[in-house]
């Protein structure tokens, strides 16, 4: 019987199944044959049986017979004896039986012919017997006793009688064996009865074995067929609704598991890669795996072939069942493939302790289909969904796209409207400045007007002018001929006054002789006054003549040492000079004027000194300048009249005329001689600690423009004072002490200098500091007259000016300023209570602040300034050996501003990097003696070279390691190609132009760590992970100065390996690492990991660097192992200080 | 404004405040109409009828907020989206990009990385990848799972075929991918030069020096606030006269970082960093 015949349900006609029909027949059949010979075999039993009893009757017949005979003799001899009546009787009763019984025994043996003769016989007998008997009896009875003695004695009646017994004998005889007979027949009729009655039993038996069988088959048939069809309902509707394939696979594995008695489970459902995914399982050990790729395995196979595996030796470790207590393997595994329409969309996996029965295999197959469309609409479902989520998802982009659009529309709109309003607002403003023009227009006529008048003035005034000129040299003219004219008499009266002190006479009192001595120096110092009066005049007017020759400069010293030795020795001063070994022997210059301003400033040396010494110092100021320095320690000159002496008819103090003497026009001949040599005049002193003037003259005499055109244009006719006329940057040498300490005492050279005018000390000092903390070093000057000559002596590279000065207007200053050639190209930022701007800026002020300004203003003055003092010459040194690159480069960076030094190879490079400082270099890789990053070693190695920025120009690529190299010196490395000349310009352009207000500081900061190495950073090594050029730069920068060691790793596979090595190598183990986050390769979470897994490094100290801010990223670091975490961009102290907690003491 | 849609903003600011406190996600600066229409459905979904009810479970059951986080981010890009952008990248920023000896791209708001390997075989097809590491980051850590894996359904392909034609690729785009069983996985050779990581435009900071931002349609989910953040984020990474890709709708135009850049292709949004480094 097939399960498929269950599902007939076609109506028979048979009441019955056929089967069954047929059965019960053969039942019937079997039932009757059975009857049958029971009923035969009963038949020939109790015929047997009747033939034995009638059997018994006749031997019983006979018996009755024989005795009844007895019973008749007995009662016959009885009477015949006693003839008492009772054996009478008796023998009539016996008598009267015996025929009856011969009879009867006829009766019985009738069937037996044999029997029947001899029972007739027998009969006969009797009746004779009897006969006799009666005879006798009769005898007797009538007495005849002897008669009846006779009778009975003749022996008729005996023989009768023996025959009788005779016979009954014989038919005993025959009737026993009759009786053997029989029962032998009776015995086997039994037997043939019993086996009968066994045969039809066992018949029965067996077919009520089939019958049973059978229907218990069709029973178990039809329960299998309801268990399968309730199954299938509960799993259907346990698929029913709308599911995801991970509900669908719970469900399915713990249903199928469930209901089949399964130990264990998993439901694999495919995939679009043709694997299978496990979306289910039932009792599952955790590592089970979780796809299976069709063909691997036995799943795979079973999805692979389509058909269900029944495997009974399950390999072993597969799909093991398992609980707290132990795991053991299934002893029948189920692989059970479910298809829809031929497709494989779902594998099911059972796995049983028990033998898998086939009605369960083939519920299996059943519901295979069931599961299949169901995983499969699952599947369509999820692919619906994430289909209609990216719908979804584009239409929210596509929404938030045209709301961005919708603001940036209100924003153009807003933006359009407050352009409309600014136009309306200049269309106002157009009408109120045509008006203006208009009215412009009539001032303009005006102005017209007047500068008619002025130029008729000016004409007026030039002609004036000229007859000043004219009055000037008439009165330089006048002076000369006066002075001449003086002398000529003066020198008689000196000649005479000199002859009545001598007294040759002797009539002369003392007192008189004394009168004539002072006369005679009067004379003599009025002669000396007239002789300066002379010289000023003369140079005033322009009538010194200089004779350029070549002076020796040592022939000058020495006939100024014997000239003035004497002088020194006489008030016991110590006289020196000394020539510097730089000196040239010979300049250019006039000796004679030379030798005047010397003597001069000797003379007036040895003349303030009391005591100590007195030094004549040559020596080189600059690049073809020579200082003659004259130092005492005589009375010196306050501050405040260090800007006097200069002056004619001024000295220090009006005391040191009447002690010293003098005409005070000394120095004012010796600084206009200066600057008619070509030089410049300057002193530096304190009040009683001696002067030090410095003659600086060129030594190559160039003749000075400025003295070349007369004295500066007075604004207005000279003062009657004597005071100083409008200051003069260019005549200013003598330089007062500001009230606030400033740097000019520790001027270090290529500094950025700023001067600060500024009267108010207070205000001075807080510009002071903001300078010094923009890295500027500041000088300050409280007077107009200081701030040109602080400008001209210390040539700052930008100044900051107050208008209001307590000597003239800071405009006036700005003026002078903007006039000179030495200072107009420094840029001036002026600052003022009072409303100066227009004036200012006209007079080329960069920039303009009112007061009271606050930080940030000044801040951005400062800005302004830093960013207008580099817009001077700039100096390029390009690094290139091949000429034609070298002078392509050139001509890239060629501009007006830009002097373009090439060096062709690394020495010339250096030799250039020691004289000249570079802004910028631009350097080739490839060179002939050094290769470009040794080069950039060397200049880092090399104290006296200058670090300018440097930019690597390559023509060839660079490895990951060369790159790292470099960029520990150059912030910027070009690889040629297309576009690298423009990109070269720019970084060029960039360094030339920036403000590197950060880098001065840093630089600063750098130089001081350097001088106090840390104790905490001496020779530790750091290991610095981090794949950022500009991180690695700036740890590098603040790190290596300290004394630390910097090893550099570029992610974390390189930090492990650096860290291996270092720990292998002798030259000392990582101290602490710096632990950077977001890292290709090993990210600094894992590389921390790892390093923590090796116990070596358990302890090494980490600090990690990221650029997440949250607290929980915090917690990541210190969980993957970090000892600290500083957040980028990290603040460098802080980040020190954090190095210094952590790094091992 | 009726009263409930004022009760959904006031639920709305507590529900960014809870997650920001909670997750340390901060999207209080996104801009409100889009984060309004993702929250409703995200209230379907979690079958919540008001923000409050939304915002009490993300607080007590952790295990939904990745699914919250799902409908906060809105993942839509392909490959050479917009191939008018990247021809203009080939044309106009690939030149300069070849003058540095190493290259930094930070891809912001990576997605599920399509732009990402975008750049990587537009770098490859230029002969620049070697030198180059991609930096691709993302709010989401789920998507940005997916981004690393690099597998796309094929039949998305075909359209990011004629994307990659019409974007001036010389080379096929198929080979660059290994299609099987209706996926397609990228080339893992490119994505040796890929650094996947979680980054907030909101709440972190610049963790490198770089030479190309390409940030895309992320900056439509901004307020104006935030968009200047990330912008400013932006300016502080790139180097000199690096370039920075924008999306279609999304403009510097508005930003108070516009005076750092110029325009180097308007129409395709790509700008260049001029102010000093």
């Amino acid at each position: 019987m097939t399960p498929a015949d269950f599902d007939q349900h076609a109506p028979s006609r048979l009441p019955l199944p056929a089967g069954t029909l047929a059965g019960l027949l053969i039942a019937i059949l079997a039932v009757g044959t059975v009857a049958l010979f029971s009923y035969r075999s009963l038949q020939s039993r109790s015929e047997a049986a009747n033939l034995i009893t009638h059997t018994k009757d006749v031997i019983q017949q006979l018996e009755s017979i024989g005795s009844t005979n007895n019973a008749a003799e007995s009662a016959q001899r009885g009477y015949l004896l006693t003839s008492e009546p009772r054996y009478f009787e008796q023998y009539n009763r016996a008598s009267a039986l015996a025929p009856a019984q011969a009879d009867r025994l006829t009766a019985l043996v009738a069937d037996n012919p044999e029997q029947l003769a001899r029972a007739e016989t027998m009969r006969g007998f009797i009746t004779t017997r009897l006969q006799v008997a009666a005879e006798t009896i009769e005898l007797q009875r009538t007495g005849d006793s002897a008669a009846a003695m006779a009778l009975l004695r003749s022996g008729r009646g005996i023989a009768a009688m023996d025959a009788i017994r005779d016979l009954i004998v014989e038919m005993s005889t025959a009737a026993q064996r009759l009786l053997q007979q029989r029962e032998v027949t009776w015995q086997a009729a039994e037997r043939l009865s019993l086996w009968v009655t066994f045969g039809g039993s066992a018949t029965l038996i067996v077919l009520i074995a089939i019958a049973a069988v059978l229907m218990s088959r069709d029973y178990s048939a039809r329960q299998a067929v309801v268990w399968m069809r309730t199954g299938q309902m509960s799993l259907t509707s346990r698929l029913q609704g709308e599911q995801r394939l991970e509900h669908l696979g719970g469900h399915v594995a713990d249903f199928l598991a469930g209901y089949l008695g399964a130990q264990v489970g998993a439901v694999y459902a495919v995939e679009d890669a043709g694997s299978f995914r496990r979306i289910g399982g039932y009792a599952l050990p955790a590592a089970d795996t979780a796809i299976v790729r069709a063909g691997d395995g036995l799943a795979g196979q079973a999805a692979k072939s389509n058909h269900t595996l029944h495997v009974m030796t399950v390999p072993d470790g597969y799909l093991p069942i398992s609980s707290t207590l132990g795991a053991q393997n299934p002893r029948e595994l189920l692989i059970s493939p479910a298809s829809a329409d031929g497709v494989v969309q779902a594998i099911i996996e059972l796995g049983f302790f028990r033998h898998v029965l086939p009605v369960e295999r083939e519920f299996m197959s059943r519901v295979s289909e069931i599961l299949a469309v169901a995983v499969r609409s699952s599947r369509d479902r999820t692919k619906l969904e994430v289909l209609l989520a990216q719908t979804q998802q584009q239409a929210e982009e596509l929404q938030t796209q045209q709301e961005e659009l919708r603001v940036s529309n209100e924003e153009l709109a807003e933006q359009s409207r407050v352009l409309n309003e600014s136009q309306a607002r200049l269309e106002s403003q157009q009408a109120e400045l045509e008006q203006i023009n208009s009215h412009l227009e009539e001032q303009t006529q005006l102005l017209e007007a007047q500068k008619e008048d002025l130029s008729r003035a000016q004409t007026t005034l030039t002609d004036r002018a000229g007859e000043l000129q004219r009055a000037n040299q008439y009165k330089s003219e006048f002076l000369a001929n006066m002075s001449h004219e003086l002398r000529t008499p003066l020198n008689s009266a000196l000649i005479l006054a000199t002859l009545l002190a001598e007294n040759r006479d002797g009539n002369l009192t003392d007192e008189q002789v004394t009168f004539a001595r002072t006369i005679h120096e009067a004379g003599n110092d009025l002669l000396a006054l007239i002789n300066d009066v002379l010289d000023l005049s003369k140079i005033e007017a322009g009538k010194v003549e200089l004779s350029v020759e070549p002076v020796s400069i040592a022939t000058t010293v020495d006939s100024l040492v014997k000239t003035f030795e004497p002088l020194a020795a006489q008030k016991q001063l110590a006289f020196e000079a000394v020539i510097a070994e730089d000196v040239p022997p010979r300049i250019e210059s006039d000796s004679q004027r030379l030798g005047q301003v010397l003597k001069n400033l000797l003379s007036n040396a040895i003349k303030f000194t009391e005591q100590g010494r007195v030094t004549l110092r040559v020596s080189t100021a600059g690049p073809g300048l020579i200082d003659f320095v004259v130092e005492d320690t005589g009375i010196g000159i306050p501050p405040h009249q260090q800007d006097v002496i200069f002056e004619a008819f001024r000295q220090a103090d009006g005391s040191t005329h009447r002690k010293y003497g003098g005409t005070g026009l000394g120095l004012s001949i010796a600084r206009d001689l200066a600057h008619l040599l070509g030089g410049d005049l300057t002193v530096r002193s304190e009040s009683g600690r001696g002067s030090v003037f410095t003659l600086s003259v060129p030594a190559v005499f160039q003749a000075r423009p400025r003295l070349e055109r007369p004295a500066p244009l007075p604004p207005s006719p000279p003062p009657p004072r004597s005071t100083p006329a409008a200051p003069s940057a260019a005549a200013t040498a003598v330089l007062a002490r500001p009230a606030i300490e400033d740097d000019r005492d520790q001027l270090a050279p290529g500094s950025r200098r700023i001067l600060v005018v500024e009267d108010d000390t207070r205000f001075a000092a807080i510009l002071r500091d903001l300078a010094r903390e923009k890295g500027f070093q500041c000088l300050v000057a409280h007077t107009a007259h200081d701030g040109l000559a602080t400008a001209a002596a210390f040539a700052p590279n930008a100044i900051l000016l107050d208008v209001n000065l307590p000597d003239h207007s800071g405009l006036t200053v700005l003026d002078q300023l903007k006039h000179d050639p030495r200072t107009r190209h420094v840029p001036v930022h002026v600052i003022s209570v009072a409303d100066h701007a227009h004036h200012a800026l006209e007079r080329g002020a960069i920039g303009y602040a009112f007061k009271p300004v606050d930080r940030d203003q000044l801040s951005e003055a400062f800005q302004r300034l830093e960013s207008k003092m580099t817009q001077g010459v700039r100096r390029v040194l390009v690094v290139e050996d091949d000429p034609r690159q070298g002078d392509s480069i050139r001509q890239l960076l060629a501009a007006d501003d830009v002097a373009i030094t090439v060096a062709a190879t690394a020495a010339e490079a250096l030799a250039h990097l020691k004289q000249t400082t570079f802004d910028c270099v631009v350097m080739d890789l490839k060179l002939p003696d050094l290769s470009g990053g040794e080069l950039l070693e060397q200049m880092a190695a090399q104290e006296d070279v200058s670090f300018p920025p440097v930019i690597v120009y390559t023509g060839r690529s660079l490895t990951a390691d060369e790159e790292q190299q470099l960029r520990r010196f150059s912030k910027s490395i070009i690889i040629k190609d297309a576009r690298s000349p423009e990109r070269l310009l720019d970084e060029v352009t960039l360094f030339l132009h920036q403000v590197e207000a950060t880098m001065p500081i840093e630089r600063q900061r750098m130089l001081k760590a350097a001088r106090n190495r840390e104790a905490a950073f001496e020779n530790r090594r750091i290991l610095v992970v981090d794949d950022d050029a500009r991180n690695i730069f700036a740890l590098s920068r603040v790190l290596e100065p300290r004394g630390a060691k910097v090893d550099i790793a570029r992610n974390g596979r390189e930090a492990l390996n650096a860290l291996a090595r270092r720990q292998a190598g002798r030259d000392g183990r990582i101290d602490l690492v710096l632990m950077d986050i977001m890292m290709p390769e090993m990210d600094g979470l894992t590389a921390m990991t790892e390093i923590r897994k090796n116990p070596v490094w358990k302890t090494l100290p980490i600090i990690a660097l990221t650029a997440k801010a949250m607290r929980d990223d915090q917690e990541k670091c210190r969980a993957a192992g970090a000892n600290d975490y500083i957040a980028k961009p990290f603040d460098v102290e802080k980040l020190l200080s954090l190095i210094r907690v952590w790094m091992p003491k | 404004m009726d009263t409930t849609a004022a009760e959904f903003d006031i639920e709305l600011r507590l529900l960014l405040d809870a997650i920001y406190q909670r997750y340390h996600y901060d999207f209080r600066g996104y801009a409100h109409a889009s984060l309004r229409r993702r929250l409703r459905s995200a209230m379907q979904h979690f079958s919540c009828g008001t923000l409050s009810h939304l915002q009490s479970r993300v607080l007590h059951e952790p295990e939904a907020f990745p699914a919250l986080l799902n409908f906060l981010t809105v993942p839509v890009s392909e490959m050479f989206r917009d191939p008018g952008y990247f021809k203009s990248l080939r044309e106009q920023v690939v030149p300069m990009l070849r003058t540095y000896p190493s290259l930094k791209i930070w891809v912001a708001g990576c997605s599920t990385g399509e732009e990402v390997y975008s750049f990587a075989i537009l770098l490859k097809e230029e002969g620049l990848l070697e030198r180059s590491l991609i930096y691709a980051t993302d709010i989401n850590p789920v998507i940005l799972h997916q981004a690393e894996a690099g597998v796309y359904d094929v039949d998305r392909m075909a359209s990011f075929t004629e994307n990659h034609r019409r974007s001036g690729g010389a080379s096929s785009l198929s080979d660059y991918y290994a299609a099987a069983y209706g996926r397609a996985l990228i080339d893992p050779a490119l994505k040796k030069h890929v650094v996947f990581s979680d980054h907030s435009l909101a709440t972190d900071n610049v963790f490198a020096e770089v030479q190309l931002v390409s940030c895309r349609n992320v900056l439509i989910y901004f307020d104006r606030d935030l968009q200047d953040r990330a912008i400013g984020l932006f300016r502080e990474a790139l180097c000199r006269g690096g370039f920075l890709g924008l999306g279609s709708r999304e403009s510097l135009r508005f930003s108070g970082h516009s005076g750092a850049f110029v325009d180097v292709a308007r129409e395709d949004r790509i700008y260049q960093k001029r102010e000093a480094a």
